[in-house]
């Protein structure tokens, strides 16, 4: 009789320890960090389209900053229709440039530097599209796009 | 001038009484809401995560300044006297506070007082406006009765008031304000620019509420860090709420805009170093007024202080600057003592393209203006006016004969949605037409911020209007401030005898006590309706209070056929409030500043009202496939204001005409063809006013977070504008700052010009709970 006793009071502590837990659990880690998006390109960029998501869900989109072209007076435009629409951050990311060919860049050009915050210890798994580059008289760019995470650099 | 035997005589009585006397506080009689929450005289605020201030930079010790008013509450009053009973000469020192400011005249100051008159008459016949009247009361009869020459029991003295001294500067955060508008026709689109810059020792954050026009849709919003601009996101609330906190317990510099109301909006920024400057720049979109030719472009630059009733769901609560702690529901501005000043300033410029011929151009504050042809004009705000402490209004009067009707669309390509904005104007026939009788109602804030001028102001509109009622009119005048109150039992008519009266009756109203404004709507709306006669309710007030939602639903319910025609009285007033009283009531509103003529303001009033509206509006849109069209219910059409209707549309859209019933006769007219505008910005003023439009009806419903809320926060989200459910916020997550997130410092604003310290700002009890 004692015996069971003992177990049962075991087995409430257990369950009463596990709810414990359950309610005062932490919400999942956070931390800030940057995506640098950049475009490679032969013939100078003046507007571009870029999307950008995180495979894992783990990220939210926190500002938009433009990269390193100074033509590019404004920081970047995101729709945020496509974002309502994800039901994790997918962000689609749109600048121009009105200034003359011979202004704007060409090579290895940053256009973007997205701020995000993450949770999850896991490593992020972030995915770019170039979904349009177009050169200052409107003709599109065969451009390639890479991103550079801040640990990264 | 008294002769030395009779001010003799004065000072003996004066020293008699003083002898056990007490000093009576009138102020402590006000309305609890305006009850004043100070601390006591060398008792520092209760301390708390925001208090005290750090130091300015370079400088040990607080940064607080010296409070004026605390120092004026501990002044001593010296009463030097020969007191008749052998004693010698006494000297008195007693600790007394100013009640308040002589506005006009001795004799109404008196009529405040009437139990104190008798012992106070000489003296009151003396005051001068501006001068200050302390009021000492003896604590017991048996006390006077020790005296050879006993007092009356009540004794009046008047202190000369202070020479003004060079106001205190306080160091805040808010640096500057830029503002510049491009105004294109009735559209405005305005950058609005705040300067945040630490002049403390160590990392702040900087809180600080401000008002931006009640129907600007803000869409954009970016957070400036050196030459760094980092666009901030649009979110639901709770979650940019989540992102910014985090980001600033994490060290980051980062911004969150949130909005309290239509017209409210609060700024913070988070992780500002020691001389370091971060810029929040935001965007909007809205639509000018436009009345009897003229176009208005407003800008608000302080919220003023607001009057919450026992039971106010989301109170907006006037602190002292140095009162930190957070009220236990809704927010708090902190305001500025009338002697400190902060170095915050305002820059204004204004670029406007009327599209047609600008013939006069006027504002409120000294502009320099610049015309570009005939009709654009630049302006930009003079020096010398800076003070952001009363609205900036920008008015232009275009070529009268070409102002039409006229139908602008835009089409969004992408979403293959049109967008269309209707302006209608009243035909000419309205104008051969005289009105018919009326029951003006006139209801008159005489709440303590209308103490002083702005009542002095509602007093002169009331006695032009009376002046302009006609004999088939009846009419009525009520107050309210904690409790209603009415000139006559029921409506009277306009006959001599009772105008009489009634201008009396104006003449003694004045300003204190709370601003209970729902009793004063049920008083103007409840009573018997008058089968001859429209109802118009003629609403003067500042709208400073807080239950903005409470007294729009109640109008809501109990209009009726009435009409309500609000006026705001001041430089700085709750537009939202009055605007929705006009919506709601189906009137006008018009604003009475204070360097306005009461006379001009109100015979454009009744000069609008003395000829019929277009009722019983309708719109024939002839195949255009309009939908989600705001205003739902269409107002009536008043000579000299247009209506302006925003919808969308699908398909091409052909011409529309517009019908209504003028007196007993239909009237009808064409719009003429749409116009393309090729302006984004109807797309962001139609989610506006649908935004606006689900608020109105969420606040008949009295549920916060039902379907409707979430009907909001959906089209606030799709279209990329602030609500009360969407925040933008912005984080560079670049660098950490080192330390701790810092301390948190509120903006606190000056009063609005002509709006009393003593009268409004006080900190309510029941709302304020300790951090």
């Amino acid at each position: 009789m004692k015996r069971a006793a003992r177990v049962w009071k075991t087995v409430l502590a257990v369950l009463c320890a596990a709810m414990v837990l359950s309610t005062t659990a932490q919400p999942e880690a956070s931390y800030f960090t940057t995506v640098d998006l950049f475009v490679v390109s032969g013939t100078p960029v003046a507007a571009w389209q870029v999307e950008l998501t995180e495979r894992r869900g783990a990220m939210q989109i926190v500002g938009i900053e433009r990269g390193d072209d100074s033509t590019f007076r404004d920081p970047p435009y995101y729709d945020r229709v496509a974002m309502t629409r994800s039901s994790t951050d997918r962000i689609m990311l749109a600048s121009f440039s009105l200034s003359d060919a011979a202004q704007l860049q060409s090579g290895r050009v940053r256009i973007a530097r997205v701020h995000v915050r993450m949770t999850g210890a896991a490593a992020p798994d972030y995915e770019a599209r170039l979904v349009a580059a177009g050169t200052a008289d409107g003709r599109p760019i065969d451009a390639q796009l890479s991103l550079e995470t801040q640990t990264e650099r | 001038m008294a002769t030395p035997n009779v001010a003799t005589k004065w000072i003996d009585r004066l020293a008699s009484a003083l002898l056990g006397a007490t000093i009576v506080l009138l102020g402590a009689c006000a309305s609890p809401s305006y009850e004043r929450y100070e601390p006591a005289a060398g008792q520092a605020p209760a301390p708390s995560e925001s208090q005290p201030l750090p130091p300015p930079a370079g400088q040990a010790g607080t940064a607080q300044a010296p409070s004026a008013a605390t120092a004026r509450t501990t002044e001593e009053i010296i009463v030097s006297g020969r007191i008749d009973r052998g004693d010698g000469l006494r000297r008195l020192q007693m600790s007394v506070a100013p009640i308040f400011t002589i506005q006009e005249d001795a004799a109404a100051a008196g009529a405040l007082f009437p139990g104190m008159r008798a012992g106070g008459s000489t003296l009151l016949s003396q005051a001068q406006p501006g001068e200050e009247l302390w009021v000492i009361q003896t604590a017991s009869a048996d006390t006077a009765a020790e005296d050879d020459e006993p007092g009356s029991g009540t004794m009046l003295a008047l202190v000369a008031r202070e020479p003004a001294a060079p106001p205190t500067e306080v160091p805040l955060p808010l640096r500057h304000t830029d503002v510049h508008a491009v105004v294109t026709g009735y559209i405005s689109a305005v950058d609005v620019t705040q300067q945040f810059e630490n002049p403390y020792d160590e990392k702040i954050e900087a809180v600080y509420m401000f008002p931006l026009p009640e129907k600007a849709a803000v869409n954009e919003f970016v957070m400036t860090i050196g030459e760094r601009k980092i666009r901030g996101i649009l979110r639901e609330k709770e979650e940019a709420q989540r992102i910014y906190e985090d980001a600033r317990a994490q060290g980051y510099r980062a911004s969150l805009l949130v909005q309290h109301r239509p017209n409210i909006f609060e700024q913070k920024v988070a992780n500002i170093e020691p001389g370091k400057r971060i810029d929040v720049n935001i965007r909007y979109f809205h639509t000018l007024a436009y009345e009897d030719g003229w176009y208005s472009f407003v800008f608000p630059t302080v919220v003023g202080p607001r009057y919450n009733p026992i039971g106010s769901q989301s109170p907006v609560v006037a602190l002292p600057r140095e009162d930190s702690r957070q009220p236990a529901a809704g927010t708090a501005v902190r305001y500025l003592r009338p002697t400190e000043r902060s170095a915050h300033d305002i820059g204004i410029s204004v670029d406007v393209d009327a599209g047609v011929e600008i013939e006069e151009l006027t504002a409120s504050h000294e502009i320099a203006a610049r015309r570009d042809g005939g009709s654009r004009a630049h302006v930009t705000l003079a020096g010398g006016n800076t003070i952001p402490n009363r609205d900036f209004i920008l008015r232009f009067r275009v070529a009268g004969e070409t102002i039409k009707s006229n139908l602008l669309t835009y089409t969004d390509e992408r979403a293959q949605q049109g967008y269309f904005t209707l302006v209608v104007y009243p035909p000419a026939a309205t104008t051969r037409l005289r009105r018919q009788p009326v029951e003006m109602v006139f209801v008159v804030d005489t709440s303590g911020s209308m103490s002083g001028q702005p009542i002095a102001q509602a007093r002169a509109a009331i006695h032009a209007a009376l002046n302009r009622l006609e004999r088939s009119d009846t009419f009525q005048v009520m107050n309210f401030s904690s409790d209603v109150h009415q000139f006559a039992s029921r409506p009277l008519p306009a006959t001599a005898e009772n105008l009489e009266r009634a201008r009396a009756y104006v003449d003694g109203l004045g300003g204190q006590g709370g601003t209970e404004m729902l009793s004063g709507i049920r008083a103007a709306l409840g009573f018997p309706r008058d089968a001859e006669r429209t109802r118009y309710v003629t609403f003067l007030t500042d709208g400073y209070i807080g239950n903005e939602a409470e007294i729009l639903g109640e109008v809501q319910r109990t209009i009726g056929d009435a009409r309500i025609f609000s006026f705001g009285v001041g430089n700085s007033v709750n537009r939202y409030l009055l605007d929705g009283l006009a919506t709601e009531g189906r009137g006008t509103v018009a604003y009475l500043g204070l360097e306005d003529s009461a006379a001009d303001v109100m015979a454009y009033y009744f000069e609008r009202i003395s000829r019929p509206a277009l009722t019983d509006v309708a719109i024939d849109w002839n195949g255009l496939a309009a939908t989600d069209v705001y205003p739902a219910r269409l107002p009536d059409l008043f000579p000299g204001r247009p209506i302006v209707v925003t919808g969308k549309f699908r398909g091409t859209p052909g011409d529309v005409g517009v019908r209504g019933r003028l007196g007993a006769n239909t009237v009808s007219f064409d719009v003429g063809a749409a116009r393309d505008s090729r302006q984004p910005a109807l797309r962001s003023l139609w989610a506006r006013l649908r935004i606006e439009d689900l608020a109105r009806r969420q606040t008949l419903t009295g549920d916060p977070n039902g379907a409707l809320a979430e009907s909001i926060r959906a089209t606030a989200l799709e279209h990329s504008l602030m609500s009360a459910y969407t925040s933008f916020v912005a984080v560079d997550a670049t660098e950490r700052t080192a330390g701790e997130h810092g301390t948190t410092v509120n903006q606190a604003v000056p009063v609005p010009a002509g709006v009393r310290y003593d009268t409004t700002v006080s900190g309510e009890r029941r709302t304020i709970a300790e951090r």
